[in-house]
């Protein structure tokens, strides 16, 4: 579970941003981040006066990233999993899943037991925290000749007070496996490989220090 | 062994040097990973919402507000709660305190009674509360007949989101608080529910810029700070 004590909605993305940089200038705005004590988003400080907006610590997540939604299609039924940030929740009542591909039928999401939050001014409300999964079995008209496509509907808000609106998002799930959907977009960047040369680089500077004005006993 | 002390200091310092600059670019690599998983880790594009729920907002890829707030209050007009089209021109002079609510908005309804006070104090005054009410119409009657609001409100669909984002708020959150000065110039916009210190607060920053005290960078930077101190204070 990712940890985001701190809330930000343009301050993530901005802090991405300036994470985008060439290796060189990442590690060495790293450094120079370590070395006063700072953070490396820090950098990307806006006006302060406009709160919640890119500003401060307290700030709120955007709601795809307090909110993250995937699915995965398990045969006969689609898992959709919502991550929730921490100090974030969405109502029960609120998630929808609908068919989105052509003839495709789902059955109402299998939502577990959330937790009771009840606000004197909205009521008695179930809520999720940290993550859920529904269950939807589908059933397809089509023989597998569209891929599944589903439209979700979820509405949740911070604890610190802020409700973002109903998302739908339309969620193509994958196929028999949970695995993080965007990963495969990363590009190939070779960090460990250069971990590892930088430390046999390493020892081998640190053995040429210790070999300097001795001489080597070669044999004759 | 003096002369290999040094050596073998300069050697380990190496090593030590060149494991912390592999951990510090794996960890790197590690944040560039996980940060372009929050960004795609929605596995599809984004979807279209209802037309017709003024609720029902898709939200893009990037969904933070990322356009520009304005220095002044900008030029719109929205339906009362007769269905009256009001301009905002209708309170040009005072300073407003603009808050964007929703009926479905637990920490909106919570902040009701706190605008009515404020309304209710500086009732006569050069200062007046304005609500914006992104809902549907009977639901926002309903409520306001309901909390007894009497300051005056607003209401729209997608007329009220476009207004929000004239503010800057692309993809609205709320409640979201727009304040401005006597002369249309806006002074601070809070994001989330307000509290009783943080209105007070920023109402005397506006005050003083009202009357030539404090110019609006310096009311700015000093609402910015004082924000700052009072969420310390209360541990936000």
């Amino acid at each position: 579970m990712q940890h985001y004590g701190r809330w930000r909605p343009g301050g993530l993305t901005t802090k991405v941003r300036c994470m985008q940089r060439t290796p060189t200038t990442a590690f060495l705005s790293l450094l120079l981040a370590c070395l006063l004590g700072g953070a490396p988003g820090s950098v990307c400080a806006k006006p302060y006066w406009m709160r919640g907006i890119e500003s401060n610590d307290t700030d709120f997540l955007p709601p795809d990233i307090a909110f993250r939604v995937s699915a995965h299609d398990e045969g006969n039924a689609l898992k959709v999993r919502w991550v929730i940030a921490d100090g974030y929740y969405l109502y029960k009542q609120k998630i929808e899943v609908k068919a989105e591909s052509p003839d495709l039928v789902v059955s109402a999401p299998q939502l577990p037991s959330g937790v009771v939050k009840t606000d004197p001014y909205l009521g008695t409300q179930e809520i999720y925290t940290q993550q859920v999964e529904a269950q939807v079995p589908y059933t397809r008209m089509d023989a597998g000749a569209h891929p599944i496509q589903i439209k979700v509907t979820y509405q949740g808000c911070a604890e610190a007070g802020l409700c973002y609106p109903p998302i739908t998002k339309v969620v193509f799930p994958s196929a028999g496996t949970t695995a993080a959907p965007a990963a495969a977009n990363i590009p190939p960047y070779p960090w460990e490989s250069i971990a590892i040369i930088g430390g046999a680089v390493g020892f081998l500077m640190a053995g040429l220090v210790l070999r300097k004005g001795r001489k080597l006993d070669l044999p004759a | 062994m003096n002369a290999i002390g040094p050596r073998f200091f300069a050697a380990a310092l190496i090593v030590l040097l060149a494991i912390w600059a592999g951990i510090r670019m794996h960890s790197v690599h590690n944040a560039r990973q996980q940060s372009a998983n929050q960004e795609h880790g929605v596995a599809a594009p984004a979807g279209t919402a209802s037309a017709s729920d003024p609720r029902d907002v898709a939200v893009s890829e990037a969904t933070g507000p990322h356009a520009v707030i304005p220095v002044h209050l900008p030029d719109f007009s929205l339906k009362d709660l007769a269905g009256k089209a009001t301009p905002i021109s209708e309170w040009g002079g005072k300073s407003l305190v603009i808050n964007f609510w929703a009926t479905w908005c637990a920490p909106c309804r919570r902040e009701i009674p706190l605008l009515k006070s404020i309304a209710a104090e500086w009732a006569g005054r050069d200062l007046a509360v304005l609500g914006i009410a992104v809902d549907y119409r009977d639901k926002v009657k309903e409520f306001a007949g309901q909390f007894k609001i009497d300051y005056p409100v607003l209401i729209g669909d997608q007329d009220a989101l476009d207004v929000a984002a004239q503010f800057g708020m692309d993809s609205p959150a709320f409640p979201f608080t727009v304040f401005t000065d006597g002369r249309g110039e806006v002074v601070a916009l809070f994001v989330g529910e307000l509290h009783r210190q943080q209105v007070d607060f920023i109402l005397s920053q506006v005050q003083d810029l009202n009357h030539g005290r404090v110019q609006l960078p310096e009311a700015r930077r000093l609402i910015g700070e004082g924000l700052e101190k009072l969420a310390e204070k209360h541990g936000a």
